[in-house]
């Protein structure tokens, strides 16, 4: 019999035969996230002559279930850029809080935060960009990736309006009017039409700009299902951010639905 | 120098047969010869501030900052020796971000002045390191609103588990100072370095402790003033005034560890040298009415 | 065989509360050869002095670039200095990769200032045995910086180091007042001038004594802000310089005053 201190209390082998302990070696390859959990849906931006609009709506939802209904993605950073995310709402919570402390780190040498001097010095929407999408590709690498796709509103180094997009890859682009999700198939096309080149962009006012943001969001609630009409909205410029994160999706209209056929339980 | 050598005092950690530690002394010594610094607590939040002597003319005004953000709401200023309080800064960085790593909130000034403690005394326990040249000050001013989490992406249920009850107080202004031996204590008025003596007897007559509300405001031109007294024109350097502040989300700083601004700081710089200036010539006439007698 | 008994180590502080140890290091910095920085709205400039070992032999380097837009001057130990200086490229290049801008020139003598520090707290480990000036450009203008052995690091408006700095930083403190206005000319003069002060009897500023190291806020072609990255000068580039402020030249320029000389890119 075995008298050895680590067999004490155990089944004998000779009784029981040797303790089997395959399941501590398991012959498949180590894996990490492979699919979103509590998703945010598309999140929208537009560039226009002196900044950047970007919005995204309240929801996250828990595969086709609207889960929680005042969920604030868009994230300010810095008080100079806005990030706003889709895809799972755990991995932008831990970016967020990633960033929160990225800023912390920058602001140390800031000890007067409001002054000019130090606002161009800080970090602007371009290093941030550049800087999410080492992040996002690294984690790729590590085939452990956050499953987001990302935009970053704000200024350049030459305080000219900056939008980009980074995702789950590492991919990454800069656009004149971005959109993630089912926005990059409902939405870029409506702000295609105002704003196909910088040229263009360059042309368009504040207004004109939270004009066509605003009916996005509102085509997005008529056709993508796992969206909500509240939704948050930020214009970033010089002077500054202004973020709202409570709106509702206005004029309304569903006369459309009426007309459309081949789907639920219509019979005609 | 009182009792030095015999032996005991060549090494850190060892204790001499009256049972004292040279070496920390010694360290505290490399303190009483830096530029003074203050801290002062009230109500409204904490100022610190720290005499910045000027070696040198060839250094750039405004340009090398003494006083040091820890995390928003933590400011640490020091005297001694300054590589030794930037590394101190350093660490504190690195605690106030694991706490946030871990608790998902912001590390509360008393947490992080008892970690703080904790590393400075380490340093006092081995031969292979020696004790911190420095004697630190914290300030800080903990939310008193429902801390926000870290991550936070809504509002969260309004009732049962998670409700908030909002007849609770917490946080509020806090001030340490962090000795080389790791001794620390909460303060209402701290003061170190060089014209610790001369400091300490003007904060006391603050009456920081008692009902005495005073302002934010207030204490910042206290504390302009204090630095003023504790400086002793005769013998040494140029200074430079170095101010921060900490005041609650509804005080003058949201919350937040910034510099005091620059109006503000140069008023209260102005109002410290008239006051000196007429104690000054308070005691002329004082003497020289003495001499009449 | 030593001076006490408290300067064999950089763990022990004596009663006065010194660390002889750092104290010596910063000696080592005198050993070096002279090296002048100034700084400006616009540019930051090095200066310095080689020395050769012996007649034939090459002149010691003292200005190396860190990266587009930061470079070192160094006097004291030049292997250490390597070591700082490597170290220096990599942070430089690190942030450069993942923010795509150029590194806040006070975040990186930061760095170094903390690296330095723990060689002084920590037995079995020596002090750097080099001083340094650093000069750079960022997106709040031009600096320099001093780092000492101590791990201590401070802006300043101009410094010397090194063997007889003394004197150079007295020509510096002088025309303190002149230096913010500069162009990039008349600051590579100033740091001439202020380097010939510390100059030994009889020795003179040569085309292969002399080193000049510039960087600075530019243009580019649009007008727009581009920094003119840092270059070091050797040999013949620095020739023109000298001349121009040789003792009899001097003499010629006080007489027909600012004449054409202040030329700013």
């Amino acid at each position: 019999m075995d008298h050895r201190p680590q067999a004490w209390g155990r089944p004998r082998d000779d009784v029981y035969g040797a303790y089997d302990a395959s399941y501590l070696h398991s012959n498949t390859p180590k894996t990490a996230t492979q699919s979103p959990v509590v998703t945010g849906t598309s999140v929208v931006g537009l560039k226009f002559a002196d900044g950047v609009v970007i919005a995204a709506d309240n929801l996250a939802s828990y595969g086709s279930l609207a889960r929680f209904t005042d969920v604030k993605r868009l994230r300010v950073f810095l008080d100079s850029s806005v990030v706003g995310f889709g895809g799972d709402v755990s991995d932008m919570q831990y970016l967020d809080r990633h960033l929160n402390e990225l800023a912390i780190d920058e602001a140390y040498d800031h000890l007067t935060p409001d002054s000019s001097a130090s606002k161009t010095a800080s970090l602007n929407a371009a290093n941030l960009y550049k800087y999410l999408q080492k992040l996002m590709y690294a984690r790729r690498n590590d085939f452990d990736p956050l499953w987001n796709q990302i935009l970053v509103a704000g200024l350049d180094g030459a305080q000219k309006p900056f939008l980009g997009s980074v995702d789950l890859r590492g991919t990454s682009f800069t656009s004149p009017s971005l959109a993630t999700g089912y926005g990059a198939m409902l939405a870029q096309p409506i702000m295609r039409r105002v704003a196909a080149t910088e040229e263009d962009a360059a042309r368009l006012t504040r207004e004109q700009a939270v004009d066509v943001v605003k009916e996005c969001m509102k085509v997005l609630f008529y056709r993508d299902a796992r969206s909500l009409d509240r939704y948050s909205i930020a214009v970033v410029t010089k002077d500054g951010i202004e973020l709202k994160e409570d709106e509702q999706l206005e004029k309304q209209s569903w006369a459309f639905a009426e007309r459309i056929r081949g789907y639920g339980t219509q019979t005609v | 120098m009182t009792s030095i050598g015999t032996g005991y005092d060549l090494a850190n950690s060892i204790f001499s047969p009256d049972g004292r530690n040279f070496q920390v002394e010694y360290a505290v010594k490399a303190v009483e010869n830096g530029g003074t610094s203050i801290g002062i607590r009230c109500k409204e939040g904490v100022v610190l501030a720290v005499e910045k002597v000027v070696a040198s003319k060839l250094l750039k005004p405004g340009a090398n900052k003494r006083i040091a953000t820890v995390d928003r709401h933590i400011g640490v200023v020091y005297s001694g020796m300054v590589p030794d309080g930037r590394h101190f800064v350093d660490r504190a960085r690195d605690e106030a971000r694991s706490w946030r790593d871990t608790f998902k909130t912001p590390i509360p000034t008393a947490d992080l002045a008892s970690r703080m403690g904790g590393y400075m005394q380490a340093y006092t326990l081995y031969q292979s390191v020696r004790p911190f040249g420095i004697t630190a000050i914290v300030g800080g001013f903990d939310s008193e609103l429902e801390a926000p989490v870290d991550g936070e992406v809504g509002r969260g249920p309004s009732v049962g588990a998670g409700g908030k009850n909002p007849d609770k107080k917490h946080g509020g202004p806090f001030l340490y100072m962090i000795e080389p031996s790791g001794l620390y204590w909460g303060y209402y008025g701290a003061a170190t370095g060089k014209g610790r003596q001369a400091a300490k007897a003007e904060l006391e007559k603050l009456d920081l402790k008692g009902g005495a509300d005073m302002s934010l405001l207030e204490a910042v031109k206290e504390a302009a003033r204090i630095i003023h007294v504790a400086h002793d024109d005769s013998n040494d350097k140029e200074f430079e005034l170095e101010m921060s502040w900490i005041s609650g989300a509804d005080g003058p700083t949201k919350g937040r560890h910034v510099e005091v601004p620059k109006e503000i700081r140069e008023e209260a710089e102005r109002l410290a040298k008239e006051l000196l200036q007429d104690s000054s010539d308070e005691d002329n006439d004082k003497s020289s009415d003495k001499m009449e007698e | 065989m030593f001076r006490n008994n408290y300067d064999n180590d950089s763990v022990t502080f004596s009663p006065q509360g010194r660390i002889f140890q750092v104290e010596y290091a910063a000696e080592a910095v005198k050993q070096g050869s002279v090296v002048v920085g100034i700084a400006s709205k616009t540019h930051a400039v090095l200066v310095a002095i080689k020395r050769n070992a012996e007649e034939l032999s090459s002149y010691q380097k003292k200005l190396f670039p860190i990266d587009e837009h930061v470079g070192i001057a160094i006097a004291g130990l030049t292997s250490d200095a390597r070591v700082l200086s490597n170290f220096m490229k990599q942070q430089c290049l690190g942030h450069r990769l993942t923010f795509g801008r150029n590194m806040p020139v006070r975040s990186l003598v930061d760095m170094i200032g903390s690296k330095a520090q723990i060689n002084t707290q920590h037995y079995g480990k020596r002090p750097y045995g080099v001083g340094l000036l650093v000069a750079g450009v960022d997106e709040s203008g031009p600096h320099l910086f001093e780092f000492q052995p101590s791990g201590m690091t401070e802006e300043m408006v101009a410094f010397a180091i090194g063997a007889r700095s003394q004197m150079a930083r007295t020509y510096l403190e002088k025309n303190l007042a002149a230096f913010a206005a500069c162009g990039r000319e008349e600051l590579v003069r100033h740091g001439l001038k202020a380097l010939k002060e510390s100059l030994v009897q009889d020795k003179e500023l040569t085309v292969e004594n002399t080193s000049v190291a510039i960087v600075g806020l530019g243009k580019d072609k649009d007008g727009n802000p581009k920094p003119e990255p840092f270059k070091v000068f050797d040999g013949q580039d620095v020739n023109a310089w000298i001349e121009s402020v040789a003792d009899d030249k001097e003499a010629a320029a006080a007489e027909g005053a600012e004449e054409g000389m202040d030329v700013d890119g």
